[in-house]
């Protein structure tokens, strides 16, 4: 018959935030010896770095949501996880602020003289830093809003176990899904897709939610099937569970792909030179390489890992494609941002050095801090949810 | 009543027998079609007949019959075929990647929908073959050496069109003829008729609903899900690259492939969800092809018409944001200018229409959900309307800007293309079983011990 579930608190294995604090150091000390040496280099990072944590954070909350709302059983089980993991969206704001401080070095837009170009003085009216501000704000405020909702009631529902709180976490994702979709392009466009004003491209929010939600689930996936090795989890999942993580992350792998080619294709093909030159720029010198490596480090590489039935399965192999994925997504947005500052700074081709580590090793190592610190008097499993017990009995 | 989320909800209501389930579904080919059949088939042959008429005028005529002129030159042709193509696309959704999500819902409607995905792709096949005026010629579309010289331009996704439509049409009906399998067997034990008899056994390939049978069934079946899966998003990402591709304003933006899906699988929805009704209504299946199936495909087409409804807020804002001026004069255009009342019924059908199933008691009342799948259906006819015409007719040389109006034959032909798809559905009724009787077995309560204990 199905098992009872057998569950016990245990602390994260302590090591994971000795690892995080020491990258959390080795972070600040590149961070701080960016802005020292070359501040816009660093700004332009920072950009970088805080477009990876909202997709730590959010890639999480959005799990969450859409957990909810499609009635998932098989991800229950490692709900909490991504709740502890969405607790991220706390601290985006802090990584906004180099950013916001420095918005003359990076945001061609926000300049005074901008206004004398006539294509930018139209779009003025969004482009500006009060509306910018604005915008960001109650983006954070809405992000921040929901994680709360979801794991209070998530976490309440650990003690009394009414399913009540499953419903009324339904109506909120249902809620959040039309908000996160329009939050998730704002932060996009704004400050991803405006480095280069000129430049537009209609699908350019849902390539950026690809690789939003690849990155919550390679995170969620690894922490998950780190902390189940250990034990720490509810007993009786194994690799039927793992199996539903490597699918969802195959199916977002493929769904990349077709986004990125789709804008792709469909610029090169119209051959506007008002769109084609974001793609040029990221073709001249040894940019052509980063693009090209794009192909495979996102797409082909893991396409290939992740194929095959047995590898959905397989823990190693699944934190594999979820390490490669992590950093395909670094690798992206370094794609997608850095060539607007060798472009700037009459740099030819690309640029890569300890400026480009600095934000992605912080990030990483406060991810991990923080995920002590939040995952501290939590269950690491939603003991409560009415859908755990058929989780944990779920077979292929 | 609340909903308890610790139990997996039975798809199907009651607990019928397995025979009760075989009996109900088998009945319709084992009985005589009833008046109402005949009264219903009377009426999609009639209009089937006002398409053939209405096209053999046009292979004898020309298209000068239709409202097309210059710079319209894609009208109801293009917009009927990229319709017709969308409404398949619900049975692939259903079929295939609801399979690959596990959602066993997907069981008691999932045979039906392949059918209409079939159907669609045929009425929507028709299109492209007339629409190129001399239909005698078709057959270069297909490249072949010959002693023209003469080869498909292969850089057009016209072209692409051809290979992805006939790929998908074909994989469509080999995985829905897998599927039907195992109940043609069904079908051929149960039938006295002789002649039935050699007919299903003929098509059932001598299945014999052996253990080994079923073992490769299923791995067979998983793999063409998967093939499906990314071929149903290719046909519609490739219709939407025919316009994609070109500079024309409101043709060329990057949205096009993921929007033109969505809207697809949406419309695709709306339609089974329309003939259902009148299905499990009829042939007393409301047990299998329950309320909340209705409800769940309703709360799909409120994702879709809300993906839908993103795209056009993003393609607006897009075009003035460009700051490309013909880019913003078209969006204006469409919403101000001579189409606006096409547009403003495509707003109304696709975006407000299905906000209305954030209701439950709406998402649930038949009447209601039926009215708004029809909405959705003509909101998205008019997508498309808007998309081609409201474009081409006002191209970049004012001087020859111009306003289209369809011709008595252009609505035949439209009328005729329902015809088609709905003869196609009463025959199919009434032919092959339309629910899977092997697979909601499989759903049914109880029938998969394994699946809750003695696996440890």
């Amino acid at each position: 018959m199905s098992s009872k579930i057998e569950y016990t608190k245990q602390p994260i294995p302590a090591n994971w935030t000795k690892i995080g604090m020491i990258l959390t150091v080795l972070g600040l000390a590149l961070v701080g010896a960016s802005f020292a040496m070359d501040s816009t280099r660093a700004t332009f990072n920072s950009i970088l770095g805080m477009m990876f944590i909202i997709s730590i954070g959010l890639g999480a909350l959005f799990t969450i949501g859409i957990e909810y709302l499609a009635g998932a059983v098989w991800s229950t089980p490692y709900r909490r996880v991504a709740e502890i993991l969405a607790s991220v969206v706390l601290i985006v704001p802090i990584f906004a602020i180099p950013g916001l401080i420095k918005m003359h070095d990076v945001f061609h837009w926000s300049h005074a003289e901008a206004l004398q170009d006539a294509i930018l003085k139209n779009k003025s009216a969004y482009l500006n830093t009060t509306f910018f501000i604005v915008r960001m704000v109650a983006v954070f405020i809405i992000w921040i809003v929901f994680y709360f909702i979801f794991t209070k009631n998530s976490e309440k529902q650990d003690i009394t176990k009414d399913q009540k709180l499953t419903k009324r976490n339904i109506k909120f994702s249902a809620l959040f899904m039309p908000l996160f979709a329009i939050s998730l392009t704002i932060m996009a466009v704004d400050w991803m897709m405006s480095l280069e004003p000129h430049w537009f491209s209609t699908i350019y929010g849902v390539y950026y939610f690809a690789g939003t939600f690849l990155t919550g689930l390679s995170f969620i996936t690894i922490i998950a099937i780190s902390l189940n090795e250990r034990g720490l989890l509810v007993k009786g999942l194994g690799e039927d569970h793992y199996y539903s993580l490597g699918a969802m992350m195959f199916a977002f792998v493929n769904f990349w792909a077709y986004i990125a080619f789709s804008q792709y294709l469909l610029i090169w093909y119209a051959n506007l030179p008002e769109e084609t030159y974001w793609f040029i720029n990221r073709y001249e010198g040894s940019w052509a390489y980063v693009s090209y490596g794009l192909v495979f480090v996102h797409f082909v590489i893991p396409y290939i890992i992740l194929l095959p039935q047995p590898a959905k399965k397989d823990p190693k192999r699944l934190k594999l494609a979820a390490f490669i994925l992590i950093f395909a997504h670094i690798y992206d947005l370094y794609w997608l941002i850095m060539p607007t500052y060798t472009k700037q700074h009459g740099i030819e081709g690309m640029v890569f050095s300890f400026y480009e580590i600095a934000f992605p090793v912080l990030i990483i190592g406060v991810v991990m801090v923080w995920f002590g610190i939040m995952s501290k008097n939590k269950n690491l499993v939603p003991i409560g949810d009415p859908k755990l017990q058929q989780a944990i009995d779920f077979h292929l | 009543m609340d909903k308890d989320y610790s139990k997996e909800l039975s798809v199907i209501e009651g607990k019928p027998s397995l025979a009760t389930i075989t009996h109900d579904i088998s009945v319709p080919m084992e009985t005589m079609p009833n008046k109402a059949f005949y009264i219903a088939l009377s009426v999609t042959l009639t209009f089937l007949g006002i398409g053939a008429f209405c096209l053999i005028l046009t292979f004898i005529y020309g298209i000068g019959l239709w409202g097309n002129n210059n710079p319209v030159g894609w009208a109801f042709d293009i917009v009927n075929f990229v319709f017709w193509i969308g409404i398949g696309h619900a049975g692939t959704l259903i079929s295939a990647i609801l399979f690959l999500f596990r959602q066993k819902w997907r069981t008691g409607i999932a045979r039906f929908a392949e059918a209409m995905t079939i159907f669609a792709v045929m009425t929507a096949g028709l299109f492209p073959l007339i629409h190129v005026g001399r239909p005698w010629l078709d057959g270069y579309l297909l490249p072949h050496p010959n002693q023209h010289g003469l080869w498909v331009n292969f850089t057009s996704p016209l072209l692409w069109d051809v290979f992805a439509v006939s790929t998908y049409a074909t994989v469509s009906l080999i995985f829905w003829y897998v599927g039907l399998i195992p109940d043609f067997a069904t079908l051929r034990d149960r039938t006295t008729n002789n002649i039935k008899k050699l007919i299903y056994s003929v098509l059932s390939f001598g299945w014999r609903h052996s253990n080994r049978h079923w073992q490769h069934y299923e791995m067979v079946y998983l793999i063409l899900a998967g093939f499906a899966t990314p071929l149903v998003l290719s046909v519609h990402t490739i219709v939407s690259f025919d316009f994609a591709v070109s500079i024309l304003p409101g043709w060329h933006t990057t949205i096009f492939p993921p929007y033109f899906v969505a809207g697809a699988v949406f419309s695709g929805f709306a339609m089974v969800q329309n003939a259902l009704i009148f299905i499990r209504k009829v042939f007393k299946l409301e047990y299998i092809i329950t309320l909340d199936t209705l409800e769940k495909m309703n709360k799909i087409m409120l994702l879709t018409g809300t993906i839908v409804g993103y795209a056009y807020g993003m393609e607006f804002f897009i075009a003035w944001y460009s700051g490309n001026p013909l880019e913003l004069f078209t969006f204006v255009n469409r919403a101000f200018g001579d189409y606006a009342w096409a547009y403003w019924i495509m707003m109304t059908c696709n975006v407000f229409s299905p906000q209305l199933f954030w209701f439950k008691k709406l998402r649930r009342s038949i009447p209601f959900m039926f009215v708004v799948a029809i909405f959705v259906n003509v909101g998205m006819w008019f997508e498309r309307f808007v998309i081609i015409v409201t474009s081409l007719s006002r191209d970049f040389l004012p001087s020859s800007w111009a306003y289209y109006k369809p011709t008595l034959i252009d609505g035949g032909i439209l009328l005729g293309s329902f015809g088609l798809f709905f003869t196609l559905v009463l025959l199919f009724t009434k032919a092959m079983p339309v629910i899977s009787i092997a697979e909601v077995k499989a759903v049914v309560d109880g029938s998969q011990p394994t699946h809750h204990g003695g696996h440890e």
